[in-house]
């Protein structure tokens, strides 16, 4: 194993990329404080759940009106772990709201986003807006009553815009009505285009997190701001 | 004096730095191991799926006079994952005794025509290419290569079952 690892590093020269990324410092926190520290690697740890199951689920999902619901209820009973994984889908979906959303109070709380990581803090708040489109997206798929009203109320609410609203509702559904039209394209973009965007905005935000290093806990040491 | 930089209370075999590798290893095989072996057997689904015998019901049993073949169109219901299709169906039944019973496939083994009974030469006979089977379903004439195929069929209470998938005859 080593002679092989040995032979690929000899190749690549990839060390010190190892170094940079996995022995990097990292600020000397303890305590609960430290638990805030785990938020982000949380997040991108339930993001990898999410990307594995949902390869797993559109295999047998179709985005269809009349073909949704019977194919989810498949997955549900006749695949095997279907339940399971369509389970962690689901759960994995809310905790990444949560972990998202704690990891920004963290970096606010603690000023992490100030100079020099505010393009770092930036493009995090690109990120959860993708998660957010990533909910209401995935919201709609399961096609039963739950999904279709709360797509409802969620593209009514985009159609009270002044001017635009009615525009935007119609953009958004696809169609005059919700049904297969929405069902399409909520698939597409929960998919296809939100993953892309997500791959690329994550992408960046990890490089800048390796090459920015994590900021250190605020404390009083550096004396009273001036 | 120098203070030794090694605490020499430090107890020798596990290390802090080893033991937090080695747990974050384990935890980690073993959520690759939920995830990998679940998403496997997700996967794999299909493998396990059982093919259920599904038998169909084509009529009574009574009906069919020894002797005399008769054609009977019947419903297959197969399902296709989430859906079921549904598909008409026919097949030639005869008895000789009222008790055992045979239901051929009512495609000509040449080319998939459908052929018809007479009863007056007690023969099947094909339209398209004059192939010609006896009662017990072997070529007597013509072009067809093997005998008609059957139906795998069970009588059920007084009803005559059938699997909707005919087994190709011997070429004999």
């Amino acid at each position: 194993m080593k002679r092989i690892l040995d032979w690929v590093d000899e190749r690549l020269g990839a060390g010190p990329i190892w170094k940079a990324l996995f022995a990097r410092h990292v600020p000397e926190a303890s305590g609960p404080a430290a638990w805030f520290y785990t938020l982000g690697s949380a997040s991108l740890f339930v993001f990898t759940i999410q990307v594995v199951t949902g390869i797993l689920l559109a295999m047998n999902y179709v985005p269809s009106a009349d073909h949704a619901h019977d194919s989810v209820q498949f997955i549900e009973t006749q695949v095997v772990l279907g339940r399971f994984i369509r389970g962690l889908h689901h759960w994995g979906a809310t905790f990444m709201v949560v972990l998202v959303l704690l990891h920004m109070l963290r970096v606010f709380f603690m000023g992490a986003y100030k100079y020099p990581r505010e393009v770092t803090w930036l493009v995090g708040v690109g990120i959860f807006l993708l998660v957010m489109g990533f909910s209401f997206t995935g919201y709609l798929l399961p096609w039963d009553q739950k999904a279709y009203w709360a797509t409802a109320v969620g593209t009514n609410i985009a159609r009270q815009v002044p001017a635009a609203g009615e525009a935007i509702g119609l953009v958004l559904k696809g169609s005059e009505e919700l049904g297969m039209a929405t069902l399409a394209r909520f698939y597409a973009m929960h998919v296809l285009l939100l993953p892309a965007l997500t791959a690329g905005l994550l992408a960046a935000h990890l490089f800048l997190v390796v090459w920015h290093g994590i900021s250190e806990p605020p404390s009083r040491s550096g004396g009273p701001p001036p | 004096m120098r203070t030794p930089i090694v605490d020499p209370e430090r107890r020798p075999g596990l290390s802090r730095r080893a033991f937090l590798t080695g747990a974050i290893a384990a935890v980690g095989g073993l959520i690759g191991a939920v995830l990998g072996g679940g998403g496997l057997g997700y996967v794999l689904s299909p493998l396990f799926r059982r093919h259920g015998e599904e038998w169909v019901d084509i009529g009574r049993a009574d009906e069919v006079s020894p002797g005399a073949p008769i054609k009977v169109d019947f419903t297959v219901r197969k399902r296709d994952a989430w859906t079921t299709v549904e598909r008409r169906a026919s097949a030639w039944v005869l008895t000789a005794d009222g008790k055992q019973f045979i239901v051929y496939d009512p495609r000509c083994t040449h080319l998939g025509c459908p052929y018809r009974w007479d009863r007056d030469l007690g023969r099947f006979l094909c339209p398209c290419h004059t192939a010609v089977f006896g009662v017990d379903g072997r070529v007597v004439m013509g072009p067809a290569p093997r005998p008609l195929d059957r139906f795998p069929v069970k009588i059920v209470g007084g009803r005559i079952m059938i699997r909707p998938e005919p087994v190709k005859s011997e070429r004999s």
